[in-house]
């Protein structure tokens, strides 16, 4: 799909970090959320925000954070969204929930949650979201489970808790959902986690084919660089869709790319001074990300599969927009043939 | 039989023509078809035979080929899961 053939007049769905402030210190959270941020937006700027967003029928906001239900009027937001009959998701780390939001979620068909959880035992949960946290996640998990609500188990794949990827499924499956993946990002405090955590191509390898034999597992990001098979690509889109099907805002209504592009050179806006529609339309940052096509993937027989993969990864590995995501297909391959070639000349 | 969207789905117009999501799947549906189809074809309240009539009056086109078209179109969007096809 070309953008410039399909332009839309707002994203289908966005990112919204309602708050930094956060309960836990996950060693991988890609907005190094902790203390609430000073000038975060007001409930009345937020309410403003969502007029825009239904007015422009912007299918779904997903919310995150930092942790969205610590944010003090996130339920009346919510509520407020749900008005306008939009679609909202919100990632949560599971260990805040109180009666009203367990309340606010059951038998709402407007409302998917998915709960954080990095690993199938304390041991390796722990040690990325922090000591004793994999209990007090299961506890809130229990509080939502068989309660018709719509629930998801989000895990960030990362080479501590790889091997655990079909314990989390069946784990997931077991209180009612289902297991979303997500690829770790150098976002944040990721960053200083990124060699440590990051998959090397043999995992990669692994998670392509696993993804690719397992339909049923949830994948809400780029996985389509990475992957092979067309039923898998079939699931999400074929290329990055940071400015062209969404963005992010941040807790005090600047307006990112994507959540992990939160960057000062990519700022495309401030919703406190700017319309959404104004700066979805007219931002030189979206336009340039709308138009981009790293140069040194445009000979790859998989451009048309892939078309660079994910910007994040590789503004992050090169500083160079015009670089490929160093952990695509056609990269994790050629690592793994290298290394094939280096075993057979022993 | 009328047309509507299935559960769930959501459409908007667009220049280019009509972008149906479905959030169940985080799919969306790109339709090019400019100014012929608008959201409120998929209320449940038009039948195929209705829409063809209607398109074919805007437009002022013989309804045969609008006819065709739009039977590619709807069988499409149906085994996508984007709209069923019920009694009214």
């Amino acid at each position: 799909m070309n953008h410039a053939d399909w332009p839309l007049s707002a994203p289908v769905n966005l990112t919204w970090e309602i708050t930094h402030r956060c309960n836990l210190s996950c060693i991988h959270c890609l907005s190094s959320s902790g203390r609430e941020t000073a000038g975060e937006l007001e409930l009345e700027e937020c309410l403003s925000i969502v007029d825009q967003l239904a007015a422009l029928k912007v299918f779904e906001i997903n919310f995150g954070g930092g942790e969205p239900l610590l944010k003090d009027y996130f339920l009346t937001l919510l509520r407020y969204i749900h008005e306008k009959g939009m679609v909202t998701c919100v990632s949560t780390n599971g260990t805040v929930f109180n009666d009203e939001a367990v309340a606010c979620f059951t038998g709402n068909p407007l409302v998917n949650v998915q709960v954080s959880l990095d690993g199938a035992t304390a041991e390796v949960n722990d040690r990325i979201r922090g000591q004793g946290t994999f209990q007090r996640i299961l506890n809130g998990v229990e509080r939502l489970a068989n309660r018709d609500i719509s629930l998801s188990i989000s895990t960030v794949v990362t080479a501590i808790n790889f091997s655990q990827l079909g314990q989390l499924k069946e784990l997931a499956g077991s209180f009612g959902a289902r297991l979303r993946v997500s690829r770790f990002r150098p976002s944040g405090r990721a960053r200083a986690t990124w060699e440590e955590l990051r998959l090397n191509s043999r995992q990669l390898q692994e998670l392509a084919d696993w993804l690719d034999n397992d339909t049923s597992i949830l994948t809400g990001d780029s996985f389509f660089s990475i992957s092979r098979e067309e039923n898998r690509r079939e699931l999400g889109l074929n290329m990055c869709g940071a400015c062209k099907m969404t963005c992010c805002i941040d807790p005090c209504g600047l307006v990112y790319p994507c959540a992990f592009l939160q960057e000062d050179e990519f700022c495309a806006g401030n919703l406190r001074e700017t319309s959404f529609k104004y700066i979805w339309d007219m931002s030189p940052v979206f336009n340039y990300f709308r138009g981009l096509e790293p140069a040194s993937c445009q000979k790859c027989p998989r451009y048309n599969m892939c078309h660079g993969g994910c910007p994040a990864i590789a503004y992050f590995a090169n500083k160079d927009l015009n670089q490929p995501d160093p952990e695509c297909l056609i990269n994790w391959t050629a690592d793994l043939t290298a290394g094939l070639l280096a075993g057979s000349s022993k | 039989m009328a047309l509507r969207l299935a559960e769930n789905v959501q459409v908007r117009k667009e220049d280019w023509g009509l972008l149906f999501y479905s959030p169940a799947r985080h799919g969306v549906c790109f339709i090019r078809s400019g100014d012929r189809l608008y959201p409120q074809h998929f209320d449940g309240t038009w039948t195929f035979g209705d829409m063809v009539v209607d398109i074919a009056e805007r437009t002022e086109t013989p309804a045969q080929p609008i006819e065709q078209a739009m039977r590619k179109l709807i069988t499409n969007l149906v085994e996508r899961r984007m709209i069923v096809d019920e009694p009214c």
